[in-house]
């Protein structure tokens, strides 16, 4: 702003987009709501949630867009790439925290099984209104309840993990090429990572429409789907990250001094990454020991 | 002594920059803001509406509670469009303390301290001009406006019934009675009103790492900062890993009530108390996120009002990071009946035992800065001394409750509610006047009332001590929380609790006058209208500061041992 | 209690409720005393006093409440004003302001470590932190002390008010510790079952020892309380009858919505989850009527749902049971009434 101003960081002019986008968020989680419960608003919601999810889209775009335009006019000084530098590290760490609370709800089915120590359900009243009280195959005993199948790690999830880790060392090589200088490499490698990360997500898609069990059934099935459907997404949005970054180095974006945008993409790529491994070892190989696998 | 910037030389241009204060118009500034300080001002709005909101339905429940029987709850169904009958109405009991708990704890007082002051205050104590994502921060208030709305939208639509609205589930929305316990879209507006404000917190929290590890100025070192920074500081990491695990409880709920998961549904193998625990995880540091701010303010004010630097600055700085760190290994006191083992039990009463060590340092160290002191009581020192008094007591009583054998009966009954008013609508609330009052004529340029500030200050203390005294007697005698009728017994003190309320109601009267006064008739502010024991560097500055504050950074220079800041030659 | 070795402080640490808190009161000024005392008291309490308190039902005094009219029949108790129930401030506000008295050897222990330890504690640290802030007003204000000192720091007051805190919440943590080890005991073999289910909005017993014997419990509406001579919102239709002075095995679960079991003068309450069954020890010492509510919140009528526990000589009890259509433990349905007063198995000695 005005005036002679003798520090480096970046004072902002004012922005409607976080009005809109608080604005588009609240409009999308209404228009959930409304979609949730058609019995009583009817069909109303999908255009409310559509509408807000349109705000968000735009809002996210142009927030986006902004910055790539602030750092290319040379608003990112030294200073403010520490800024951005923090503020992901701490966003991944919260990131962290939301899985921690994903894995805790698997943890505690996997070694706490509802506890049934009953011997009794007493009379007829109490033993249908708690029929998972006497029922040991519904619930309770082992994480996979008896005759589940899952699916099996090895096949699948283990491609999976393959080939997330392979594209954890494209998006490397990416970088690398970035900091020597070599555009080349860096387009090959990119493409790369978002090819794998495209493919994926479509293994993915496809082994949840092979799997034998359902989103809702018991509490493996949810822990799953939950934990690695929330895997997914961000999956997904690390590979939209990661073309963005792609879309600017055909714009001639990043050089090897100061490309934040585009650490920044693999640092989150990298996070998803690791979430899989854990996803992989314990929801998969640990948590579907034994059971018959489809 | 750092967290004063005494001893420190600031060379700062100061408050000579017209242009610097180029203040855009009204819909851009207020709608469209970058500005920490601008943003500051909207929290404080906002909490002060919120506030209002809260304090109006604690008003009904008051009243509700004055005498056995039911009296008023069909006329607040009716008020928001339901239909009366005997359960809709008892059921609109559930939803007042739900949102009256939800509407304190994450639109008043969170949104007063973090956001109000926190954005205010801890540039300007750095020595920074802005926030580290100026724009990110505002997308942070409305985030938490937005969650504000779709609270208000549950009340609005069904909970329990067609005719019984709002979510009755209580603050803590357990399960199962938030999934099939309350079937209707008010919990899923709910649980989309927490997403909101929570995701808007958890960017506010990035927000003030960043801003406090990168943004000090020249000379600023960690061990230099005031102590209301170091408070932020160690509420924003709470804010961060707390939040996000609460964000996936309520996401697990949400998908249980809508797309068939048993997360918490026993008849899927799920597990009721798996929510409990995350829902702890999250809850008991929150608890902490709301005093901690608190009391970076005390400190402050004590310090400046008692002419002398704080008293063991280290031991304060890193007590609050050890009420942090513990803060997080000792969720289960809350949950001492659902059915735990022993030995959890025992870790947990010990653990939580714990936590009343470093906030003893605390206490003790306010007083230790008192003393020796000069100490004039300006209206912000006795809403600050109010605090330290009822925050003790409150903390005693919670050291009870840490007993998991005691908390065998005093759970859920209105010795909790008693114990948490104490350290909430007390502790946290004067520690909020007491910055209010310490940092209004700063913000505004006014300076208020002296006298009404007193006036009310008496007015509160005695309101607020009717209400929740006698809560510690209905809570021992058995009453449980909850309940919108009682048994004859418990009328005595619940009567007087009314009372209670009355008092402390005239008393905000009193505060709204005052601001009217301020704005009104008040004088203009002197930059740093309390003397020499303010010497943070917001007092350096104009009051109000200009539009941007430090376009040239400050250097602080320290000349002494910032240790015990004795002069070099004592 | 029958602690022979400690029979004055005993009683005197048991005394009417009155004394009881009148001391709690007085007790600020010799604060560090009452810690150490009774401290020790409850130490050796614990060693030895299981034991006696599930020893002898023949302790029981049969017509402390009420006389049974005649042995072997069963007739519902009179509730009497002050036990088992809160008291109005208007009735006796001392009693008013405190734990109701207790019934279970756990709620008198925890009463005694609330009333001789905690609040002693808390009232003392409360005061002495009003003190100091009194006398800084008085002696540090700006006309008495108009010369501010520098000092901040002294590492020896540092180091005191970090210890001694620490040192009186170790003195806490051993009574505490110790009360939940006697809260956890598990019941013996032959303790009596009592499964406590709660439903949206009432409770249900069953007794699985006695033939399955279910009861729905329901409150009464005020005018059919307050004509049986109970208290309102905590009078039941149908009470949670149990015998007096033997060990029970009180289980809780839950058919809907988490609700919680609980009666004040036991010491006792249990959450009762849905897809689980929590189990703990309950003995009570005497016959009598004891009130309780519902304690974690379940929906629009959670406060409409009480829980009235009659406990009653074994005899009366096992009486009871069969006016239910229940049968007796060990007995043969058809020969119930023979096998009565044997067939109850020894309590733990
Ligand atoms: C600002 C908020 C806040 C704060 C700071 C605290 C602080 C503490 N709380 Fe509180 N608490 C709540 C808010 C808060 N609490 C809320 C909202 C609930 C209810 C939630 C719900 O169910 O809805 C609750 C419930 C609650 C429970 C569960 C009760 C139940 O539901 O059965 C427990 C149990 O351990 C507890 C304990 C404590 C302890 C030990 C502290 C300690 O941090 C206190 C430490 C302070 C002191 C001890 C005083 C100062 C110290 C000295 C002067 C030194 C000397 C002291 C000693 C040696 C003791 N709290
Ligand atoms: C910060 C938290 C907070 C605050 C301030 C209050 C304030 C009050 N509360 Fe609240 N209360 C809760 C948090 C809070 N409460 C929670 C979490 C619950 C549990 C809910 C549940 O069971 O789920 C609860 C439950 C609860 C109950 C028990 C209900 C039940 O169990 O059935 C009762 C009953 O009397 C009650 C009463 C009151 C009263 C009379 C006040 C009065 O003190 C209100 C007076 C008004 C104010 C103090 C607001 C003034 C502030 C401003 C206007 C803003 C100022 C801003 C700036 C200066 C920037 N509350
Ligand atoms: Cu049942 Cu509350
Ligand atoms: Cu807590």
């Amino acid at each position: 702003m005005a005036g002679n101003v003798n520090h480096d960081y970046h004072i902002l002019e004012p922005d409607i987009w976080p009005l809109i986008g608080s604005l588009s968020a609240v409009t999308f989680t209404s228009g959930l709501v409304l979609n949730m419960h058609p019995d009583t608003f009817g069909t109303s919601g999908s255009i409310v949630m559509w509408a807000g999810l349109a705000g968000l889209i735009a809002t996210f775009f142009m927030w986006f867009k902004n910055i790539v335009t602030e750092a290319e006019q040379g608003d990112h000084t030294p200073v403010v790439q520490l800024h951005m530098r923090y503020g992901m590290i701490l966003f991944i760490a919260s990131e962290v925290m939301f899985f921690v609370g994903w894995f805790w709800s698997f943890f505690d089915f996997a070694l706490f099984p509802a506890p049934l120590s009953v011997t009794d359900a007493g009379t007829a009243a109490q033993a249908t209104a708690n029929a998972f009280l006497t029922d040991n195959t519904a619930s309770g005993g082992d994480l996979v309840p008896q005759g589940m199948e899952v699916l099996d790690a090895f096949s699948l999830p283990l491609l999976n993990t393959l080939i997330l880790l392979c594209s954890g060392t494209t998006v490397t090589w990416a970088h690398h090429a970035l900091i020597h200088g070599d555009r080349d490499g860096l387009k090959q490698g990119l493409i790369a990572t978002i090819a794998l990360g495209v493919l994926f997500s479509g293994i993915q898609a496809y082994e949840y429409s092979i799997a034998p069990f359902n989103f809702g059934q018991n509490t493996y099935s949810s822990a799953f789907y939950m934990a690695t459907g929330f895997h997914g997404f961000h999956v997904l949005i690390g590979t939209i990250f990661l073309a963005v970054c792609l879309f600017r180095v055909y714009k001639g974006h990043f050089t090897p001094r100061q490309h934040f945008g585009f650490e920044a993409a693999a640092w989150y790529w990298h996070f998803v990454d690791v979430v899989w491994l854990f996803l992989f070892v314990a929801i998969y190989v640990w948590g579907g020991w034994g059971a018959p696998v489809h | 002594m750092a967290t004063t910037a005494e001893g420190f030389d600031t060379h700062t241009e100061d408050h000579a920059h017209d242009h610097a204060d180029h203040k855009p118009g009204f819909f851009k500034r207020w709608f469209m803001s970058t500005n920490h300080k601008d943003i500051g001002t909207l929290y404080l709005i906002f909490a002060i509406i919120a506030g209002i909101v809260g304090g109006a339905m604690s008003g009904v429940m008051r009243l509700e509670l004055a005498e056995p029987g039911i009296q008023y709850l069909a006329g607040a169904v009716e008020f928001f469009g339901g239909n009366p009958s005997e359960n809709a109405n008892l059921h609109m009991w559930n939803v007042f303390i739900t949102a009256h708990g939800l509407i304190m704890v994450f639109f008043m007082v969170m949104p007063a301290m973090i956001g109000g002051f926190g954005n205010w205050f801890v540039p300007l104590m750095i020595g920074a001009p802005d926030m580290a994502f100026p724009r990110m921060n505002n997308v942070s208030f409305w985030l938490t406006v937005a969650g504000f709305i779709s609270l208000c939208f549950s009340l609005f639509v069904p909970g329990t019934g067609p005719d019984a609205l709002g979510a009755g589930v209580g603050w803590t929305v357990y399960a199962p009675l938030s999934t099939t316990g309350n079937p209707g879209p008010a919990v899923d507006f709910a649980i989309f009103s927490l997403h909101l404000a929570g995701a808007g917190s958890i960017l506010g929290a990035t927000n003030f790492i960043t801003t406090i590890f990168n943004m000090r100025a020249p000379g600023m070192t960690l061990h230099k900062m005031p102590l209301f920074v170091w408070s932020v500081l160690v509420t924003a990491f709470l804010l961060l890993l707390a939040l996000p695990v609460l964000a996936a409880a309520i996401t697990m709920l949400l998908t249980d009530r809508n797309f068939q998961t048993t997360f918490f549904d026993p008849a899927g193998g799920g597990d009721p108390v798996l929510y409990q625990h995350l829902f702890w995880f999250f809850g008991h540091p929150e608890v902490y996120i709301m005093i901690l701010p608190g009391f970076g303010m005390i400190s402050q004010i004590v310090a400046t009002f008692s002419r002398k630097p704080v008293f063991g600055y280290l031991g304060m700085a890193y007590a609050m990071v050890a009420i942090g760190v513990v803060g997080f290994i000792v969720w289960a006191h809350h949950m001492y009946t659902v059915g735990l083992d022993v030995n959890t039990k025992m870790y947990f009463t010990a653990a939580t035992m714990v936590i009343a060590v470093p906030t003893g340092v605390k206490i003790f160290s306010w007083i230790a800065t008192m003393w020796g002191g000069s100490m004039e009581f300006k209206s912000p020192m006795v809403w600050a001394m109010g605090f330290i008094f009822l925050f003790t007591v409150g903390g005693v009583t919670g050291v009870v409750l840490a007993n998991g054998g005691i908390d065998d009966n005093l759970h859920d009954t209105y010795y909790v509610v008693a114990h948490f008013h104490y350290v909430l609508s007390m502790g946290a609330v004067f520690s909020l006047f007491a910055g209010f009052y310490y940092w209004f004529p700063k913000m505004s340029g006014r300076m208020h009332s002296e006298f009404l500030s007193h006036l009310h200050f008496w007015g509160f203390f005695i309101g607020v001590n009717v209400i929740f005294f006698p809560q510690h007697f209905l809570g021992m005698n058995g009453m449980p929380r909850r309940i919108p009728d009682y048994p004859e017994a418990f009328a005595y003190w619940n009567e007087i609790s009314s009372y209670g309320y009355m008092i402390m109601a005239l008393s905000m009267i009193v505060f709204f006058v005052n601001l009217a006064y301020a704005f009104t008739i008040g004088k203009k502010a002197a930059a740093n209208p309390w003397g020499e024991g303010a010497t943070t560097l917001e007092w350096t500055l104009s009051s109000p500061p200009p539009f941007h504050q430090f376009e040239t950074l400050p250097v602080i220079e320290d000349h002494h041992d910032y240790h015990d800041h004795r002069p070099a030659s004592a | 209690m029958g602690l022979k070795s400690k029979a004055s402080l005993g009683t005197f640490m048991m005394g009417h409720i009155h004394t009881r808190l009148k001391f709690g009161f007085m007790a600020l000024f010799a604060a560090m005393l009452a810690v150490a005392i009774p401290h020790t008291a409850f130490a050796q309490e614990t060693v030895g006093s299981e034991v006696p308190a599930t020893a002898a039902p023949d302790e029981v005094p049969a017509g402390e409440t009420e006389a049974p009219e005649a042995v072997g029949a069963y007739t519902p108790l009179e509730p009497v004003e002050g036990k088992g129930m809160p008291t109005a401030a208007t009735d006796d506000i001392w009693k008013s302001m405190t734990f109701q008295d207790q019934y279970t050897e756990d709620g008198i222990y925890a009463l005694n470590m609330h009333d001789y330890i905690l609040m002693p504690v808390i009232t003392a640290i409360s005061i002495f932190v009003l003190g100091l802030l009194l006398w800084v007003v008085v002696r540090y204000n700006r006309r008495a002390n108009p010369e501010p000192s520098r000092t901040t720091h002294n590492t020896l007051i540092e180091v005191i008010w970090t210890i001694v805190p620490a040192l009186i919440l170790v003195v806490i943590a051993v009574p505490s510790i110790t009360l939940l080890a006697r809260q956890y005991e598990t019941p013996p073999e032959e303790a009596i079952t009592i499964k406590a289910t709660g439903y949206q909005w009432y409770w249900g017993y069953t007794y699985p020892d006695h033939g399955e014997v279910e009861i729905i419990s329901n409150m009464l509406s005020d005018a059919d309380a307050i004509a049986n001579g109970e208290p309102a919102k905590l009078a039941v239709d149908n009470r949670m009858v149990v015998p007096a002075g033997v060990p029970l095995r009180i289980q809780t679960t839950a058919a809907d919505v988490i609700h919680a079991f609980a009666v004040p003068s036991l010491w006792f309450k249990m959450d009762a989850v849905p897809g689980r069954l929590n189990e703990k020890l309950l003995t009570i010492k005497e016959p009598g009527l004891y009130y309780g509510q519902c304690s974690e919140l379940c929906g629009a009528r959670h406060g409409y749902m009480p829980i009235a526990v009659e406990a009653l000589p074994m005899e009366e009890f096992e009486a009871w049971v069969l006016e239910q259509g229940g049968s007796l433990p060990g007995a043969e349905p058809a020969a119930e009434e023979a096998v009565e007063d044997t067939a109850e198995p020894a309590p733990a000695a």
